[in-house]
């Protein structure tokens, strides 16, 4: 044995006696103490931390049955063991010695063989029982490690997924761990167009390891959402950080849905979740999600698709993602709450609340008072049929002429460019860098995104937007955009912005340039009232939105050109101009006046 | 888990039986690391025959297969699909990322 030496304490005041043992104590490798009484036993107890203790029992002062008493009332944190070496052999006196807290009792006189035996065989007895001693501390203080990951996983989750922006009145949601916290994670944020994006996200596994995978969605969707990004780019964005960060086997399942209430359309990527539902006002199933693609991080990024399917609403109704601990979820005789039990307690209620409020019951009643073996989680967006939904952007407060420094981005996409470029992103990212046009995000995305594709879709695609009013016409669009963008060879779109002074504002002129044929714009622009609370036509508001949102909006050519001036904000002049000065402050751009239509 | 594994020719086939999930990890990587360094076998079979439950770290360990495969020159099939284990497959789409046999 390579264990070092015990400390044996050795209790007799017969000094012949306490020698024997004492040399065949260190005979062995071990060190040997001695008392010639019980109190001194104590003592040397105390001092000496013996790690095993021969007693014998009839002693002066003290005997040895009062002293395995005493030291057996002392705290400590480790087994002694008390061997009694005494000449008293009668039963009484073995069980008394036993019953004191003796281990072990060895009558006198006794070979040095049985001495020898019984002193190795505690040596082995006590290396074992330090072994599980180190072994339990070693657990402790994994224990405590995990504990304190397990608080900072938690915190960090619930400030992920407790963001302000989940708590917009659309949105229902909960989220219940299996584990001391979630591996689901739940988002949402506005674009800057007004649309709401949603991400429910749920990580393989749970606890740490689940959230810790889940953990780098968050910035990413939250970035590329305020940005305008569409939500194949996402997809694709999510996927590409996945995959470059987990290891093989580990990956997110996640749904990701926009809602946009303008123009009435919920768009939906599905990897690995159960099916999104859209449960109508009469409790039905009006569209379904299911998932056509594998969940993040695990395709790499040439086979992985961001495909989305978009679907036109026309009645309110509830938006619901979830994810699978919530259909696995298992009543006690192991059946599933399932996809069928989700439609069958949203469909229950009326109204968003009492909808969700009945999900979520049903689910508990269905788990019988057991915890999910996995995270539970859902997300709910009550999505509105609202017509009448102005766009309202605050009022910029007058600035300071100073302040304004003039401004010019003029760009030229071409096919190739238009075929692979989130253009509508990718150019207000600049221009949205000045600061004099920071506030005005959400409304120059609205204006540019609506000229822009009309330019795009109308110009170079030559698609008609009346297809959209037909039934299943919106889907028909979207493909229809989808095939003709990828074989696009030839057009051109230039675009340029300027912020210039105009009298006494500041304004944006947006001018927008396409090679297409152009369209009959007199003819279809003085449609009256084409933002008008009646109009059930998908097409034509785009442009009627732009013009709501601008000071004027100009077409010309043959309906390939148009020109829209926004307003930034007064400014407040520190020395007057002339009016000559003013004058020669035009809009330039505007083309010939006699092909214009005003607004 | 229980695990039988079987070679023929070409061809290994590791029959799952019970609950695939966290637990099985260190059966299912004992019974695959055989198979992998079994240089004739070019076709990986996992029959799901008898499994009852599958949950996503089971996915993992079947992706983290198909890697290690991939990089021995041997295809993974899945095979034996049925009720709730062939709902988690298609749910996650496994069909496209490893061949799927009835």
């Amino acid at each position: 044995m390579n264990n070092p030496g015990l400390t044996i304490l050795i209790v007799d005041d017969t000094p012949t006696n306490a020698r024997q043992l004492e040399a065949v104590a260190r005979k062995l490798g071990h060190v040997a103490i001695l008392a010639g009484n019980g109190v001194e036993a104590i003592d040397k107890f105390k001092s000496e931390q013996p790690d095993l203790i021969f007693m014998d029992i009839m002693m002066p002062v003290m005997d040895g049955i009062t002293a395995a008493r005493h030291i057996r009332g002392l705290p400590t944190d480790k087994w002694t063991p008390i061997v009694f070496f005494s000449a008293l052999e009668q039963m009484q006196d073995i069980v008394r010695g036993l019953e004191a807290g003796g281990d072990d009792y060895i009558v006198k006189p006794a070979s040095l063989q049985i001495l020898r035996a019984k002193i190795n065989s505690y040596a082995r007895m006590l290396s074992l029982q330090n072994e599980v001693r180190a072994n339990a501390e070693e657990l402790r203080n994994w224990r405590m490690d995990a504990e304190e990951q397990s608080r900072l996983g938690a915190h960090v989750m619930s400030r992920l997924t407790d963001a302000a922006s989940l708590r917009d009145p659309m949105i229902r949601h909960f989220n219940m761990p299996a584990d001391t916290f979630s591996g689901d994670l739940l988002c949402a944020a506005r674009a800057p167009g007004e649309v709401l994006n949603v991400l429910l996200a749920d990580a393989a596994g749970h606890g740490l390891a689940a959230a810790l995978s889940a953990m780098p969605l968050t910035q990413a969707f939250y970035s590329m959402t305020a940005k305008g990004f569409p939500l194949p780019s996402i997809a694709e964005e999510l996927n590409r950080k996945l995959k470059s960060i987990l290891p093989p086997d580990r990956f997110v399942a996640a749904t990701l849905a926009a809602i946009d209430v303008r123009n009435q359309t919920v768009e939906v990527w599905n990897g690995g979740n159960p099916d999104a539902l859209f449960i109508n006002t009469r409790g039905e199933v009006a569209m379904q999600w299911a998932s056509n693609h594998p969940p993040l991080g695990i395709l790499p990024d040439k086979l992985f698709s961001g495909m989305t399917e978009t679907v036109v609403f026309h009645e309110p109704g509830d938006l619901l993602l979830c994810s699978d601990g919530l259909t696995e979820a298992e009543n006690p005789a192991g059946g599933w709450f399932a996809i069928d039990g989700v439609r069958d307690h949203l469909s229950r209620a009326q109204g968003g609340e009492a909808r969700f409020t009945s999900l979520l019951k049903g689910v508990m009643e269905h788990l019988g008072g057991h915890p999910g073996r996995d995270d539970i989680s859902a997300l709910m967006v009550s999505v509105p049929i609202d017509r009448r939904r102005q766009i309202r952007f605050d009022t910029p407060i007058p600035s300071h002429q100073g302040h304004l420094a003039e401004w010019r981005l003029d760009l030229s996409y071409g096919a190739q460019e238009l075929r692979y470029i989130d253009v509508v992103p990718a150019v207000l990212g600049f221009v949205t860098q000045i600061n004099a046009l920071k506030p005005h995000q959400g409304a120059l995305f609205l204006i540019f995104s609506e000229l822009f594709n009309n330019a795009l879709d109308h110009g170079l695609l030559g698609l008609d937007s009346a297809t959209k009013s037909w039934i299943g016409g919106f889907e028909l669009y979207m493909n229809q955009r989808g095939e003709r963008l990828a074989k696009l060879r030839n057009g051109r779109i230039d675009i340029a912005f300027q912020l210039h002074q105009d009298g006494t504002r500041a304004v944006l002129d947006i001018s927008m340039t396409d090679t297409g044929p152009g369209f009959d714009f007199e003819q279809r622009l003085n449609k009256p009232d084409a933002l008008g609370v009646g109009n059930e036509q998908a097409y034509g508001r785009g442009i009627a939105l732009v013009k709501n949102l601008c000071d004027q909006v100009v077409y010309s050519g043959n309906g390939n050109k148009v020109w829209a001036r926004y307003l930034v904000s007064d400014l407040i002049l520190e020395n007057e101009e002339s009016e000559d000065e003013a004058a020669r402050r035009k809009p330039d751009g505007a083309g010939d006046v006699a092909d214009l239509v005003m607004f | 888990m229980l695990i039988a594994n079987e070679v023929s020719g070409d061809r290994a086939t590791l029959k799952l039986g019970g609950r695939f999930d966290f637990h099985s990890h260190r059966d299912f990587r004992a019974a695959y690391e055989k198979v992998l360094e079994t240089g004739a076998v070019r076709e990986i079979i996992i029959h799901f025959g008898e499994v009852d439950y599958l949950d996503s770290s089971a996915l993992g360990m079947l992706l983290l297969l198909r890697e290690k495969a991939e990089g021995t020159g041997k295809n993974v099939v899945l095979a034996g699909l049925h009720g709730t284990v062939k709902q988690v497959l298609d749910i996650a789409n496994f069909g496209k990322l490893f061949s799927v046999k009835p």
